[in-house]
């Protein structure tokens, strides 16, 4: 049996970030139930790493994006591809690539809907996934586009990209929303 | 290269939560009912190749150093793969290259995952801390902050699917998920047997477009192996062993929008073909008795009809309407109830599979036996935007099979025939 039971759910939600009122709701069957000596025991936990990560040779994408509202991709030197999400090199050729500016209009290639979403997303669904084909670039990106109706989405919708207004240099600085509502 | 029989299998029960059994004690139950089948010891096994997904699921790294520990296989040689979805099936192609190359004669496949000990909290429910813990398979910088999930990585192509070809169509799938349900009321170890409709399927809540609740296979907890073994030992063993007579395995571009086609499952279509080719098939909708493929949603069952040539590019939704591959069709797809049905305890899931052909080419597998089963399809996929198959064929070679269109060439196992 749990003795201090106020100081063990304080040092849970410590522990695993959680508020107490959510930890003792989960335990709630140890902490005032009676389970026998053998009854499987489950205790809270959680895995917690910092970064402070590089994005290396593609660092001036983040930086553009954050810094001029601008999106890049990345020109292979021999074939020509231009890529994005960017890359410093082709994996065709095995050659270097130099940085373009991309437009700021795409459309839909394909999509989803996503309603039941990860612990991360609780609270934003329904959303939109698409992977998107910016005018400039050869390759498929994903993102999200915002839309009044999520059921509009469909593959083919002309899009235009938006900015954040205090970007972070990651993928959330920018999204697309459909070409017609961008003004 | 050196003939692979299965000779031993062994799978716990698939179910939403082991609350009380640990992942190694759960790899311990299935290695040991492996061995029993197997009539060998844990003396006899040459070495170990696991089967275990997601580090963050199990709250572990390397979980397979303290899983060989727990079984008492200290010493032997031993390997994890790790390939998403498609773990368990790329496990087993690891232990058939070590017995078709002639390192060892006895190989364990053990596949486990403890898929519910992550908890939300929030919801007082494991499943979306579970889609987090997956959604660091997701490339970090430019797809997991883009809130995709699993089933969203399945949708992406599945409705580039449906944009080219019109199919397949909510109600197809919604009868692949009935008849998915439906086929593990014939399996002990299921997790989801239930007796639906096309409505209710239709009628359950939208998890991701096009995707309702019963379009999804549920997390599952469980353990399966299987003991693979080089064909002097398999004959010694038993009098009716399963050959794997072809294997196949492919990794597409993970930044699915390099790739050239959306619409197919190019991994699965590669990984089918090199299987198709080494075990002698020609014409898989004909030669093929059975299939399990990996059903984690029932629209990349339909797709994967496709990619394994059982139909035309478009055609897949056709099979389940004409009901071609229920278990009264002349090619039943998953007898064991599949991922939707069985569960998907992610790297016991393939395993599990292999070992479901496997009886079933023995004649063992009671309820849900297909009649004169003799040659089978193993699918096992994972990865981001279904990146990663491991494909199998699995079959029984005592006799001449007995459906015509097989019969032109004699075939033998492990022969790769161009
Ligand atoms: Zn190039």
């Amino acid at each position: 049996m749990i003795q201090n039971k106020e100081q063990w759910l304080e040092e849970a939600s410590r522990k695993i970030k959680v508020p107490k009122e959510l930890i003792a709701r989960a335990f709630h069957e140890e902490l005032e139930g009676n389970p026998a000596i053998d009854a499987p025991l489950e205790v809270p936990d959680i895995m917690d790493i910092t970064y402070k990560y590089t994005y290396g040779g593609i660092s001036r994408f983040f930086r553009e994006l954050r810094d001029n509202q601008q999106l890049y991709g990345t020109k292979c030197t021999t074939c020509g591809t231009v890529w994005l999400p960017p890359r410093i090199n082709c994996n065709e050729c095995y050659a270097p690539t130099t940085w373009v500016k991309l437009g700021d209009t795409a459309r839909i290639v394909t999509y989803t809907i996503v309603y039941y979403a990860t612990s991360v997303f609780y609270g934003k669904t329904p959303y939109v996934c698409a992977f998107v084909k910016v005018d400039g670039a050869d390759t498929l990106i994903m993102q999200n586009v915002f839309l009044k109706d999520v059921r509009q989405a469909k593959v083919g919708m002309k899009l235009k990209i938006q900015f954040k207004e205090n970007r972070n240099g990651d993928m959330g600085d920018f999204w697309f929303v459909p070409a017609q509502e961008a003004l | 290269m050196n003939k692979v029989g299965i000779v031993g299998i062994g799978t716990t029960q698939f179910k939403a939560r082991w609350i009380d059994k640990t992942y190694y004690e759960l790899a311990y139950d299935a290695a040991k009912l492996a061995l029993e089948d197997a009539g060998i010891g844990k003396k006899d096994v040459g070495g170990v190749v696991y089967g275990i997904y997601n580090e963050f699921f199990e709250r572990q790294f390397m979980p397979d150093v303290y899983i060989h520990n727990y079984i008492g296989m200290g010493g032997k040689p031993s390997v994890r793969v790790a390939t998403g979805g498609a773990t368990g099936g790329a496990a087993v192609f690891v232990a058939w290259s070590w017995i078709a190359a002639g390192l060892y004669d006895t190989v364990m496949v053990l596949g486990v995952e403890k898929a519910t000990d992550n908890y939300n909290y929030t919801v007082g429910h494991p499943t979306p801390e579970t889609l987090k813990a997956i959604l660091f398979s997701g490339d970090m910088t430019f797809e997991n902050p883009m809130g995709l999930t699993a089933a969203a990585s399945y949708a992406l192509p599945l409705i580039a699917h449906i944009n080219k070809y019109g199919t397949p169509t909510e109600r197809q799938m919604a009868m692949v998920s009935v008849k998915n349900h439906k086929n593990a009321m014939n399996n002990p170890i299921a997790q989801s047997p239930k007796l639906l409709t096309v409505d209710d399927v239709l009628n359950s809540k939208m998890i991701t477009y096009p995707f309702k609740f019963y379009d999804n296979c549920l997390y599952s907890e469980g353990a399966s192996a299987i003991i693979l073994a080089s064909e002097d030992k398999a004959k010694a063993l038993t009098d009716n062993p399963a050959w794997i007579s072809g294997v196949g395995l492919s990794l597409d571009k993970a930044f699915a929008g390099e790739r050239d086609d959306m619409t197919i499952f190019t991994s699965s279509q590669y990984a089918g073909r090199d299987a198709y080719a080494m075990a002698g098939i020609k014409h898989p909708r004909t030669e093929l008795d059975f299939a399990e493929l990996h059903d984690a949603f029932t629209g990349a069952e339909i797709l994967s009809y496709e990619a394994f040539n059982l139909c035309g590019p478009g055609g897949g939704g056709a099979l389940i309407e004409d009901g071609v591959v229920e278990m009264t069709g002349d090619l039943p797809v998953s007898p064991s109830g599949g991922l939707i049905g069985c569960g998907h305890a992610v790297g016991a899931t393939g395993v599990m599979q292999t070992g479901e052909a496997a009886l079933q080419v023995q004649g063992r597998a009671d309820k849900r036996q297909v009649k004169n089963a003799r040659v089978g399809l193993v699918q096992s996929i994972g990865g981001p935007a279904t990146a990663w198959t491991a494909a199998m064929i699995i079959e029984r070679i005592d006799t001449v099979k007995a459906k015509p269109a097989a019969q032109k060439k004699a075939r033998r196992p492990g022969t790769r025939r161009t």
